[in-house]
């Protein structure tokens, strides 16, 4: 088995390799025949991959401890669905799991482009095959998945602990998913840069694979933050932990990408912004890729360190100067023919969050690699830490939740002063009365007061918006309000679907509000049968019961939580003892309501004094940052619903292209 | 062409203001990242300045009191990697520091030996009153030797 799944990365690898030759030489050439067979190398590269990695998948399944990888990542007594994710749980079963996303993406865009784009997509593939042959390089050079080990282990050195939860079974494919798909669209842009094809088929061909990525990074994100609230037992989900900012930089820059193409697709405006935003969104994610592997930056999360990091490093860069240099080459072709007419216009305000969603990326980057700049110029490390993260994110985020308001209301082009008060009077009230309510019931911070205000005002407008089209359709087709609503998002998924988006955003932005600025934490020793208090509940502490199993010893801490005297739950914090790795862990006890989350630690316990340790949480309104990703992640799938009017449409647009082109002439801009 | 150049203004001070954001954040909230033996060498000039330590929890001298939470020890520098598979030994006279820190739970991975993060102040005294210790995992699991 190992000896197949080398020899099928060796295979896949040629066939990569082959795959670029013969679709740069079949695309110069016109030869289809050429095309097609480049086409069946990409499928056959998948399918090489894809045996590897079911070969990996099989060999950890069986415990097969002859295989490095296996013996270090899995062990027999480890829960057959975590032998299965330990795939990602190292950094060769990881790239391995990137290969085969990667491979399989790009074999599923040659299939859709077998008819399609005869002129980009074949650039577009050579560009997509030339990233997984790096990555294949990495598999056969670097990080070989399959190494043999000469004395096999009779057991294997297990899963890190901390990876043996299922938000962490989910958490990395997701990223990956995220980061794998941008490949797409990365491909097709640098593609319509080689072939000077700048018009926006690039943009539109790829629009479902910016919004499958977006998805992803979406989950990945949430996923990871769930897992850091669950796992970790520090009471929060986010850190601004390196690791953590790789993954959320690409998510900003793409959620940028997916606002301005629409101005490209409306006003063919923003082309070399467009096509800049795209590459730097790959670039991130192989930056991301890049400090997680090298080491270069100190991170809480522990990362097989190896020597990958150079490689990553010098095919980022490789990547960014190639692009940069087809950027500038082709800048004479990308001048734009519109421009912008007022600050009172919806492209002002795209504009706006395009460049408040980048300013925060570039901080995030900032931070993040500041410890090295601040090393190699002034010969010392200077960390910058969460507080840096929050104070300059707070107001940016404000500004973000200001424009997701204005952006739906206002007129494309241009408005009068007078109709921006009649749009947005309602919503404007809604916002500032709010404020005053919560102003009302004791809240003094401005920053909250600010953000609730704003977040009303964002939901107000995507009410007077869902509210404008069932009255219009109630009178023009006589719909009754449910059915009206469900046609009007039926009919247009992509805006719907993208103000369903804006909600989730503002519901997970409370949940941010309310447990950054109202959390409870109480840190308390006691013996059996004592009590202390936190927020309004008291913990009154039963016992600690000890239990063993295969895998993991421990001891769980049982505590009864009472409000007012009566009674509300019992929980039961663990800590644990993974016996493979010695590694102790803490099992967190969480009692969730839409209100606020109760969050148990049994952080310590003393066998001298008998005394146990335990932090507890009081988070409000942590629930709604979970809620918020989940509509988030649900408007997404909206918005990429498949949509006929919206195929026609593209149809159309192909036809009087391939007819322009006919004619000499150029294609007409979009509507 | 007015038009454009009074959107390049916005577009500028835009991003002024979000640079100046970045360069305040950085002065009021950046701290000292060093070692033990690089804190020695600037003992002065980060004199209840904000700062991360890394340094290696020294053996005897550990106190844990749970009922008041208060954990305090001693850490040296980290010694170099292990090269030839021996371990240089650390000289009994090298620079430590004391640490305290009050009000948290023990980290899961503390013990002696073991690599850990401070954060917090450093005073005059040569005891750093630490808000946070963060203990470092070991960054690959190794199978336990069967006996």
């Amino acid at each position: 088995m190992p000896q197949l799944g080398q020899l099928t990365l060796a295979i896949a690898l040629i066939l990569a390799l082959y795959s670029i030759a013969a679709n740069i030489f079949g695309a110069r050439r016109g030869a289809a025949d050429v095309l097609e067979s480049a086409r069946h190398a990409l499928w056959a590269m998948c399918a090489m991959v894809t045996i590897a990695i079911a070969s990996m998948w099989m060999a950890l399944v069986r415990s097969d401890f002859s295989i490095q990888y296996v013996a270090e990542h899995s062990s027999t007594t480890l829960w057959t669905i975590y032998k299965f994710t330990a795939l990602w749980g190292g950094q060769e079963g990881s790239l391995l799991l990137w290969a085969w996303v990667l491979s399989l993406f790009i074999s599923i865009a040659a299939f859709q482009n077998r008819a399609r784009n005869p002129e980009i997509a074949p650039y577009a593939l050579a560009v997509m095959a030339g990233v997984s042959v790096f990555f294949l390089l990495m598999l056969n050079f670097v990080t070989r998945p399959f190494v043999v080990l000469a004395n096999v282990p009779a057991e294997g050195g297990d899963l890190n602990p901390l990876l043996q939860n299922y938000w962490m079974a989910i958490h990395p494919p997701s990223l990956y998913l995220g980061y794998v798909s941008a490949t797409i669209p990365f491909g097709f842009a640098a593609a319509a840069l080689i072939t000077r094809r700048l018009d926006d088929s690039w943009i539109r061909t790829t629009r479902r694979w910016a919004l499958f990525s977006w998805f992803f990074l979406t989950l990945g994100n949430l996923f990871g933050g769930r897992w850091a609230y669950e796992v970790l037992g520090w009471g929060g989900y986010w850190a601004w932990d390196p690791v953590e900012n790789a993954a959320f930089m690409p998510w900003l820059v793409m959620t940028a990408y997916l606002h301005s193409v629409m101005i490209q697709e409306r006003k063919d405006m923003l082309k070399v912004w467009n096509l800049a935003l795209i590459g730097l969104a790959f670039g991130l994610t192989l930056f991301g890729t890049f400090i997680t592997r090298s080491g270069v930056i100190s991170s809480v999360h522990s990362f097989t360190q190896s020597g990958l990091g150079p490689y990553f490093l010098a095919f980022l860069l490789a990547v960014v100067a190639g692009y940069t240099a087809l950027l500038i080459w082709r800048a004479g072709d990308l001048r734009s023919s519109a421009e912008i007419e007022s600050y009172l216009s919806r492209e002002a305000a795209f504009l706006f969050n395009n460049l408040v969603l980048v300013g925060i990326a570039f901080a995030i980057f900032w931070g993040t690699i500041f410890p090295i700049i601040s090393e190699a110029v002034r010969g010392v490390k200077i960390t910058v830490g969460p507080p840096f993260f929050n104070s300059v994110n707070a107001p940016l985020a404000l500004g973000l939740i200001f424009l997701m308001g204005v952006g739906p209301l206002i007129a494309w082009r241009r408005t009068t002063p007078l109709n921006l008060v009649r749009s947005f009077a309602v919503p404007a009230a809604a916002g500032v009365a709010t404020g005053l309510i919560a102003l009302g019931f004791g809240i003094t911070q401005w920053y909250v007061l600010v953000g609730v205000s704003l977040s009303v005002f964002a939901v107000a407008t995507v009410g007077v918006e869902f509210r404008n089209g069932v009255v219009a359709r109630h009178h023009l087709a006589g719909e009754r309000a449910p059915k009206a609503l469900v046609n009007l998002v039926a009919k247009n998924n992509r805006r719907y679907g993208g103000y369903i988006i804006h909600i989730g955003v503002v519901m997970a932005f409370i949940g941010i509000l309310g447990s950054s600025f109202f959390k409870i934490d109480v840190k308390r020793s006691v013996r059996p049968g004592e009590s202390f208090s936190a927020g309004p509940y008291q913990f009154r502490f039963e016992g600690a019961f000890p239990f063993d199993t295969a895998h993991v010893e421990g001891v769980s801490a049982m505590l009864t939580v009472l409000r007012d005297g009566r009674q509300v739950a019992v929980m039961e914090p663990q800590r644990l003892l993974y016996k493979r790795q010695q590694q102790p862990a803490t099992e967190v006890a969480i009692r969730s309501t839409m209100m606020h989350d109760l969050y148990v630690v049994l952080a310590g316990m003393d066998d001298e004094s008998r005394m146990v340790t335990f932090e507890v949480f009081v988070t409000p309104l942590v629930f709604w940052l979970w809620a918020g990703g989940f509509v988030m992640a649900l408007g997404t799938v909206v918005v990429m619903w498949p949509n006929l009017r919206e195929r026609a449409a593209i149809a159309v647009a192909i036809r009087s292209r391939e007819n322009a082109d006919l004619h000499g002439e150029p294609a007409p801009g979009g509507d | 062409m007015k038009i454009r150049s009074r959107f390049v203004v916005g577009a500028v001070v835009m991003a002024a203001a979000i640079g100046y954001l970045i360069f305040s954040a950085i002065r009021t909230t950046s701290q000292y990242y060093l070692t033990v033996d690089e804190a020695e060498a600037r003992l002065a000039s980060i004199d209840g300045q904000p700062v991360r330590i890394a340094g290696r929890v020294k053996p005897g001298g550990i106190r844990w009191d749970p009922a008041t939470l208060t954990l305090s020890f001693a850490i040296s520098e980290i010694p170099a990697a292990v090269k030839n598979g021996i371990q240089p030994a650390v000289a009994a006279d090298a620079p430590s520091f004391s640490v305290i820190c009050v009000g948290r739970p023990k980290p899961d991975m503390f013990a002696p030996g073991r690599d850990v993060i401070v954060e917090g102040r450093i005073g005059g005294d040569r005891v750093i009153r630490a808000t946070q210790v963060l203990t470092s995992c070991p960054s690959k699991y190794q199978p336990k030797q069967e006996q």
